[in-house]
């Protein structure tokens, strides 16, 4: 990590309460970018062009649904603060990456069609994690790992 | 006529543009602006927050330009899917080339201003066009 503490966006919103469907909607796509909640109705990600507009989105839709949102550029005030959102957003994803090397190493023991399965599922999964990885904790690496020796295990059931 | 849309092109902006030239106006000329305040008064924005073509229910620019000018092709809305998927990776299709043209773009924009990314998309997606009328046409990958 560097010296300084660097750029984040930020998106500050409300969504109507009624109906929790379009909630739930807004809740599912922030999950998935791996935001960092500051509190309520306030999101962080680290600010890079890709970020910038997936939560510019964001906000529109918010819009569009009867609330309002409005997208910040910052940096925290200290390095230490950058530090501790960084870290929780760090273990979020390790845990994730411990969820899917739990379902690898099951794998292995599974039936060679459902192995194979399973295998392309948590490719597929290894990938969605490793896009909202701004801070990769060490459990990336070991979950790729875990995928691989799925994969070469799958490769030998066919061969 | 004149066209306007946030400067940094990516691939939805990448891909209206071509949409634009080859279907609604061959003469568009682009403007690629820091701030929606920015937009002359004469362009056309698109795919900026807050326009008509925008994003809207889901849907990125690229698609809400076929809705808007009425454009059914199901070439083009193969390509819509395939714009879809590498700008919103949401996985609402299935679309295995959005990744590879995601970066393909994303490196373009690195190395190259907008006007020059909007010249090297054009062919790409004329390509692209092509190979997915053959597929259409034929009922499998062509070639």
């Amino acid at each position: 990590m560097t010296a300084a503490a660097g750029q984040w966006v930020l998106l500050s919103y409300r969504i109507p309460r009624q109906p929790s469907t379009l909630r739930i909607t807004i809740w599912r796509k922030l999950d998935r970018l791996g935001v960092a909640r500051l509190g309520d109705g306030l999101v962080a990600l680290p600010a890079d062009a890709r970020t910038r507009e997936q939560l510019d989105w964001i906000a529109q839709e918010i819009g569009e649904m009867g609330g309002a949102g409005t997208l910040w550029l910052a940096s925290p005030g200290s390095l230490a603060q950058e530090q501790v959102i960084a870290e929780d957003m760090r273990r979020a994803r390790a845990a994730e990456y411990r969820a899917l090397i739990d379902q690898a190493q099951s794998a292995m023991r599974a039936r060679p069609g459902e192995r194979s399965r399973i295998a392309k599922r948590l490719q597929a999964e290894l990938r969605r994690i490793g896009r909202r990885d701004f801070f990769p904790p060490a459990e990336r690496d070991a979950a790729r790992r875990a995928v691989d020796d799925l994969k070469t295990l799958v490769a030998q059931d066919a061969s | 006529m004149k066209w306007a849309t946030r400067a940094g092109v990516h691939i939805d902006r990448a891909a209206c543009a071509w949409l634009i030239r080859r279907r609604i106006d061959a003469d568009a000329e682009f403007a690629f602006v820091d701030d929606p305040s920015r937009v002359p008064a004469d362009a056309i924005p698109f795919d900026m927050r807050g326009v008509e073509l925008g994003h809207h229910g889901g849907d990125c620019s690229f698609e809400t330009v076929l809705r808007r000018y009425e454009l059914t092709d199901p070439v083009l809305w193969k390509i819509a899917e395939i714009v879809h998927e590498a700008d919103l990776d949401d996985e609402r299709y299935d679309a295995p080339e959005a990744p590879g043209l995601d970066v393909i773009v994303r490196g373009l924009s690195m190395t190259c201003d907008d006007e020059r990314v909007v010249e090297l998309t054009g062919p790409l997606f004329d390509g692209l066009y092509e190979y997915h009328r053959r597929a259409f046409l034929l009922g499998r990958p062509p070639a």
